[in-house]
């Protein structure tokens, strides 16, 4: 019988005294910038930890692989291997604010390592299943049981027909990775890359994990089906990690591709299984990361790719790149209009801020990375932002094992393309305390990352933190920039005290910075470069 | 406007029973005796030292006056107490009870102080600063004592206290100095012996009291801020010794940073993020400390005595990841799905039992550092 | 475009993919219970302890009684220090009112009037908030100084309702009005027809009642069968499940529940008169008024609806009020024996033991221990009964002797074979404990017990909550639970709790001289304001 008595957990929520109106007047508190300093608070709180773990070691290939798995809607990660495994990959250090809780493990003992660990996998995912009720489960091995060489597909074979759900096979083991000059070797051919973006390195981070999750997927879950009405989709590849403001990201580009004629097919790994099995009928992939997965999918399923790279950033970037998924899609002349507005209403809103800095004189403070000067171009060319230095800090490549020669070449580079874009900036490399003081008395205001800001602060040099840029430059869109812009216009008017913060009061070693300057730890680090040297490939 | 103050009669109520003897007879009807108590036992359920004259409708109709003489009287007989501090509320100001010529009119054991609190005549600020005067009145004077305090602008009821005066006199001990007494958070006769101080410290709030003791005792006095963070309460320290000409020893005034290097990753990774403020006068200094030693952005800091719609509005519209103030803002850090680290009064859904956790002073700043770290930590899911 | 592209932030951050409910997780009542127990009833204590020190004003049942009404928000014309602490209502401490506007009354309009001010701030909330109703508080000054609040509210135009709710705080109930009470408790057990029509004066609470049944409340055609429930928020554990059984089983027979009064929104409680019939909890006199208006009927949820046979009764009696006989007896009975099927098992296995069962004097005393002896067949061989609450609630002695009495009558009649021991010793307690296999225990206690390590005793203080429900599952539950528990090993425990120098008569007020002598100070001022007084003063009360 019909009765209006609400029961569900809302009502709960309103007899607890609930505020009575949901608040239409939050502007700016729900916006793009708002969800970056959010998930940069409560996410990013340990990314600072993950990062200096990096310089005592990495983690093996089983981390990596979790991680994607569990990115997937109604995946569940397997481990075959003991039970130490498990338990510490429970905290992958791509996702340590949310703890993996459902990570079934076989528990291999030293009976399985002897005898073999096959019947604890056959029964595992028969139980997994039951418990979990998953629709997909995702058979990792470990060292363990790649050395004790069980036959896991062998094994998923046979079970297959007795669990309800796909079974995948990912290899997992843990004892291959990357080696110790891997970035090295990376940054010098994308140093390259800057000058002549035909030459971007095909790059993939061996032992990650990650990518074998990828590849398995491709292989063993994917469907060949193309739906003829729905021939313009795209697959956009998502990768949850650090990726600050990634829901009103996704909510943009829908809206974009929307516009322009374009639907979005999924968002890979962030989506249900089902979605996985339909990824083929995307015409297009845009690849965030390695494209090993995306190759694959154009050898099985004609799947185009295009990887989003460094130079699709900033205004011009974003519309080149925009034109590029339009062009692949047979959409040239409708879509083309559509970037243009979007791109015209951009600039048109830009120009307010631009019209704030160009009164302002500006330096920029930067460690040298992947993407530097085409950061540089865009505060110079799409904020024209009037900049006088850029000071690049190149310690931090140093303690990444980048040699002195990638760094040079870098640098090198990097004032080539200044030059070429006509900038008319002056690069200053390393400045010390003294000559930076010198460039900020010159300026009105140093850009810094906030990596070297609190540092800087201690000693007088006001910095306004631009770290946020990271996660907005970098979007598919343009109202990353345009929130990045009204962040800087705002910070521009702030008053800042003279600060000493707790984190500038410590001894850091000058080279491995923010390691701190401790004979223990800095002889950890040395142990892991040597011995990582000793396994380069 | 809409402030979240509690109106003179909690100001009044708060500087009285934060004589730690003395008994507090409200004046009022039975709503406004409840909730002072209400406020003031979240974590002091063993210390009820308060009384009612219960008006009535009768009191109303006829006057207070026989209720209060009634009052007092057995509150003489049944309280082992030096002191009564007769708050007389709103009702009781608005029919015209003549409090004075009823405490005149009776012989009491005790002695008797009796102040005007109608909570519309003013905010709870005025209500403590106007309540202290009131007691002053019981100083009495003494021989000063080198290298003493006061020091004056707490309540009994501040969130962490007890644990935040240990502190601050374990760093002015170490300096040398003697606390003489915490007002208000003393004993009757600690109060009474106040005049023996060679100096008054306001932290806040009180300044009026330490004006009248300039009057009365010339007893000297110091304005400084609440001492938060290791700057802030280095300031505090130095200042003081300062005043008292006593050499600062800056051995023991250094602070170890050891606890700051266990977690100085999640610090650094928290540099930048915004962050609101609101409070009393605890509100500035916390900001400050936020600001320039840890490295948040304040992006609203508000008063208790400000327009609190516009408060919320300010932070809705902000960029705000963390809230600081009292048990009231948890609304406003739900709605956006923050954290709250409540650190001023009122707070009434967190208990501070433990005196060796502080807010203030040195060890304050670590004990504050976890408690905003783990806060966020493990907000993380949350926001799923 | 089309997209299935979820943006869903659960999903993003890997919130624990339990793919299905898990058919362990213990989502029932019991559950839900505890889970109030603990989150809301944490504060329980301190509310209860402070009733021994004063009591709070009309005021506070208002504003909380209001703020059960969903789209509701409560305006208090007074200083701001009323808004202040009212926040913090008693009876939803872990839920403060944090929406709670105040006209911030002060010195200027004591003299000259705060109407201007009311005026305007009844515009401004409805501009914030948007509500359906705004109920306009006085206070004592704004009561004092004799603003015309009905007067403002008639001319002001908002689009919402908006309710006036004599509010002034000097008016509350005697001291020895709970005295009153628990006599004509006493004497109800022995004659149920003789239950109080109790009004607890100055709760606030009677007052939203009336003025909402006088002021917003709207002529409705009667709908048959339809029901409404009051619902009474304050310590109410599992009212949810509660409320989900009662319409199951109304369903069975065939009425709707059409709200739960208060706890619903503006636009049902006009409709409120639709129903034929309101199930009043508390006080009767909202529903007389209702009857009186809309000719709506009423049926008192009293103490001997409590048991399997009790709430089978209550059923039976609505039944019979909306001229279900037949059919809806026949969905109770089922539910009944449903229940009773349950049940069994657990009454087997109590069946093996001996129980001694604690428990404090109160309203329902006899019933529940009927209940543990009849519904749940506990073989009890004791029963404690502590009277000590009792006179800290300033209950004579006289009452507490009618009380004993008619208690073992009761006991007498229902045959029910166990000793009754009025306030045991320790000695004796241990005594007792050493003589059956389990001592249950419904009050806070248990602790006092194990201080000595001695006397291990099941708590079922929370537990106790499901048997007072108006469904046949708690008491299931409760079965469930007791049975659950039983053969748990139990270690010898210290708490700490048990280390402190309680009061004897007071518990658990600490034996503390100050904290003694404020009680002293309530008591004796209180008790100048007692009922008889104030006759004697020619007074009305």
């Amino acid at each position: 019988m019909e009765t209006d008595v609400k029961l569900d957990i809302d009502v709960k929520a309103e007899r607890y005294g609930k505020a009575l109106e949901t608040p239409e007047i939050a502007g700016r508190g729900k916006g793009v910038l708002h969800d970056i300093f959010r998930d940069r608070a409560f996410h990013g709180v340990h990314q600072g930890t993950t990062w200096q773990l990096h310089r005592y070691g990495i983690n093996c290939k089983l981390s990596g692989s979790v991680y994607a798995v569990t990115e997937i809607l109604g995946a569940i990660p397997l481990v075959h291997g003991p039970i130490g495994c498990s338990f510490h990959q429970r905290l992958t250090p791509r996702r340590i604010y949310t703890p993996i809780q459902d990570m079934p493990c076989t528990g291999l003992d030293e009976n399985a390592v002897i005898y073999g660990g096959e019947d604890e996998l056959r029964k595992k995912i028969v139980d997994s299943y039951s418990r979990y009720k998953p629709e997909l489960i995702a058979v990792l091995p470990t060292c363990v049981s790649g050395l004790t060489g069980d036959d896991i597909q062998g094994v998923i074979h046979e079970v297959e027909a007795k669990v309800p759900c796909d079974i995948l096979y990912v290899p997992s083991e843990g004892f291959a990775h990357r080696d110790r000059r891997a970035l090295d070797v990376f940054l010098k051919d994308f140093t390259k890359a800057w000058k002549d973006p035909a030459k971007v390195p095909a790059y993939e981070i061996r032992g990650y994990g990650h990518e074998e999750v990828m590849l398995a997927l491709v292989d063993q879950i994917m469907d060949d089906q193309y739906d003829e009405n729905a021939d313009n989709l795209v697959n956009i590849e998502t990768f949850g990690r650090f990726s600050y403001g990634f829901e009103s990201e996704l909510k943009e580009m829908a809206s974009l591709l929307g516009k322009m004629g374009v639907g979005i097919n999924t968002t890979l790994l962030s989506c249900t299984v089902d979605a996985i099995k339909k990824a083929p009928a995307a015409r297009l992939n845009i690849v965030r990361r390695g494209i090993r997965w995306a190759e694959q999918m154009k050898k099985e399923f004609d799947t185009d790719y295009l990887r989003r790279w460094f130079f699709y950033t900033g205004i011009d970037g974003t519309e080149k790149f925009l034109l590029y998924v339009a062009s692949t899609l047979d959409l040239d002349g409708e879509a083309e209009e559509v970037v243009r507005i979007e791109k015209k209403r951009a600039l048109q809103e830009l120009d307010k801020y631009c019209k704030t800095f160009k009164n302002h004189v500006f330096a920029l403070f930067t460690i040298g990375f992947f993407f530097t000067p085409y950061s540089v171009k865009t505060y110079a060319l799409d904020f024209k932002i009037p900049l006088k230095y850029v000071c690049v800090d190149t310690r931090w490549m140093r303690a990444q094992n980048v040699s002195d020669e990638t760094t040079e070449s870098m640098i090198r580079g990097m004032g080539e393309l200044i030059d070429d874009w006509d900038l008319g900036v002056e690069l200053v490399v390393n400045p010390n305390l003294h000559e930076l003081k010198e460039i900020a008395k010159k300026v009105d205001h140093v850009l810094g990352e906030r990596s070297a800001t609190p540092i800087y602060e201690k000693e007088g040099i006001s910095m306004i933190d631009t770290s946020i840029g990271a996660y907005l430059f970098n979007r598919i869109g343009f109202n990353g920039m345009l929130e990045f812009a009204s962040y800087l216009t705002q910070e521009m008017k702030k008053q800042r005290n003279h600060r000493e913060p707790i984190i500038s009061k410590f001894d850091y070693d000058e080279t491995y910075y923010p390691i701190l300057a401790d004979p223990m730890c800095l002889a950890s680090r040395e142990m892991w470069s040597t011995m990582w040297r000793l396994r380069s490939g | 406007m809409a402030k979240m103050d509690g109106g003179k009669f909690f100001g009044t109520f708060r500087a009285c029973s934060g004589i730690k003897d003395a008994v507090v007879l409200t004046h009022v009807p039975v709503g406004c005796n409840w909730g002072a108590a209400m406020f003031k036992t979240t974590s002091n359920q063993s210390d009820i030292r308060q009384a009612c004259t219960v008006m009535h409708e009768r009191e109303i109709v006829f006057g207070g006056e026989e209720a209060l003489r009634e009052a007092l009287v057995r509150a003489d007989k049944l309280y082992n107490t030096p002191l009564l501090a007769v708050v007389a509320g709103d009702a009781p100001a608005i029919i015209g009870d003549d409090i004075e010529a009823v405490i005149d009119s009776v012989v009491l054991n005790k002695e008797v102080v009796w102040m005007d609190a109608a909570g519309f005549k003013g905010t709870m600020r005025e209500g403590y600063e106007e309540a202290l005067v009131h007691l002053a009145r019981l100083m009495e004077e003494r021989n000063v004592i080198k290298n003493s305090l006061n020091l004056i602008g707490f309540c009994p009821d501040d969130f962490k206290v007890d644990a935040d005066i240990k502190e601050i006199k374990r760093l002015l001990n170490s300096a040398g100095i003697q606390v003489n007494c915490v007002i208000s958070n003393c004993s009757f006769d600690e109060f009474v012996n106040a005049p023996a101080a060679e100096l008054n410290v306001v932290m806040g709030q009180g300044t009026e009291l330490a004006e009248h003791m300039k009057k009365a005792f010339g007893v000297p006095y110091l304005e400084v801020g609440y001492p938060y963070g290791l700057e802030g309460t280095k300031e505090f320290i130095n200042t003081i010794c300062e005043h008292l000409h006593v050499g600062v020893n800056e051995k023991k005034l250094d602070f170890d940073l050891e606890p700051f290097k266990r977690i100085y990753l999640y610090l650094h990774e928290l540099y930048g993020t915004p962050v609101s403020v609101i409070g009393d006068f605890h509100a500035e200094p916390i900001a400050h400390f936020l600001d320039c030693e840890l490295g948040f952005d304040i992006e609203v800091l508000a008063s208790n005595e400000d327009d609190y719609f516009t408060f919320e509005q300010n932070v809705r519209n902000s960029n705000t990841t963390i809230l600081f103030g009292s048990s009231f803002e948890r609304n406003i850090a739900d709605e956006l799905r923050i954290p709250l680290i409540r650190f001023v009064y009122p707070v009434f859904d967190h208990v501070c039992v433990y005196e060796d956790a502080p807010y203030a002073g040195f060890r304050g700043a670590v004990c504050l550092t976890e408690t905003i770290l783990n806060a966020v930590m493990s907000f993380g899911k949350e926001t799923g | 475009m089309k997209t299935d592209v979820e943006v869903d932030e659960t999903a993003r951050y890997g919130k624990a993919k339990a793919l299905e409910a898990p058919e362990t997780a213990s989502k029932g009542v019991l559950q839900n219970v505890f889970r109030d127990r603990v989150f809301n009833g944490i504060y329980q204590g301190t509310t209860w302890q402070f009733h021994r020190y004063g009591i709070d004003c009309k005021l506070s049942g208002s504003v909380y009684a209001v703020s059960e009404i969903d789209g509701a928000i409560p305006l208090i014309h007074g200083p701001n220090g009323c808004a202040f602490h009212q926040r913090l209502t008693p009876r939803k401490m872990y839920a403060p009112i944090y929406n709670l506007p105040c006209t911030n009354l002060d010195e200027n309009d004591v003299i000259y009037g705060g109407e201007e001010k009311l005026r305007k701030k009844i515009y401004e909330v409805y501009h914030r908030f948007h509500p359906s109703l705004i109920a306009v508080l006085p206070t004592c000054v704004s009561g004092l100084v004799g603003d015309d609040v009905q007067g403002i509210i008639t001319e002001v135009e908002v689009p919402c309702d908006i309710l006036y709710i004599p509010s002034e705080g000097f008016a509350h109930r005697s001291r020895e009005s709970l005295d009153l009470l628990m006599r004509d408790y006493a004497e109800s057990w022995k004659d149920p027809t003789r239950s109080p029509a109790y009004d607890l004066r100055g709760c606030g609470h009677e007052e939203v009642m009336f003025s909402l049944v006088d002021q917003l409340m709207e002529e409705q055609d009667i709908v048959e069968n339809l029901v409404n429930i009051e619902s009474f928020g304050r310590f109410t554990y599992g009212f949810e499940s509660e409320l989900q059984e009662i319409k199951h089983i109304f369903d069975g027979m065939g009425v709707r529940v059409n709200l739960t009064l208060p706890t619903c929104t503006v636009a049902e409680i006009k409709r409120a008169p639709a129903a034929e019939l309101n199930i009043v909890t508390r006080n009767i006199r909202w529903a007389e008024r209702m009857k009186e208006n809309f000719g709506n009927d009423y049926l008192r949820k009293w103490f001997f609806y409590f048991g399997f046979d009790g709430v089978e009764k209550f059923y039976h009696d609505v039944a019979s009020k909306l001229g279900l006989d037949g059919e809806a007896y026949a969905a109770v009975k089922k539910e009944k024996m449903q229940a009773l099927g349950e049940l069994e098992r657990y009454q087997r296995m109590f069946a093996r033991d001996d129980f001694a069962v604690s428990t404090q004097g109160f309203f329902f005393t006899p019933y529940l221990v009927s209940m543990y002896a009849q519904d749940l067949k506990l073989p009890i061989k004791h029963l404690c009964v502590d009277t000590q609450l009792l006179k800290g609630l300033n209950i004579s002695d006289r009452t507490i002797e009618i009380m004993m009495k008619n208690m073992e009558e009761a006991f007498l009649n229902w045959d029910l074979g166990f000793e009754v021991v009025m306030n045991p010793t320790l000695d004796e307690m241990s005594e007792i404990a050493k003589n059956v296999d389990h001592v249950l225990s419904d009050r806070i206690t248990p602790p006092l017990y194990e201080k000595g390590g001695e006397i291990g005793m099941i708590d079922i203080s929370t537990t106790r909550y499901l048997l007072f429900r108006t469904g046949f599952s708690g008491i299931v539950e409760f079965g469930k639970y007791l049975a659950s528990v039983l053969y748990r090993e139990r270690t010898k425990r210290k708490p700490i709790i048990a280390r402190f120098d309680y009061d004897t008569t007071y518990y658990p007020l600490l034996a503390d001289p100050m904290c003694m002598a404020s009680r002293g100070m309530w008591f004796t001022m209180w008790s100048m304001k007692s009922e008889k007084k104030e006759a004697q003063n020619g007074n009305r009360c």
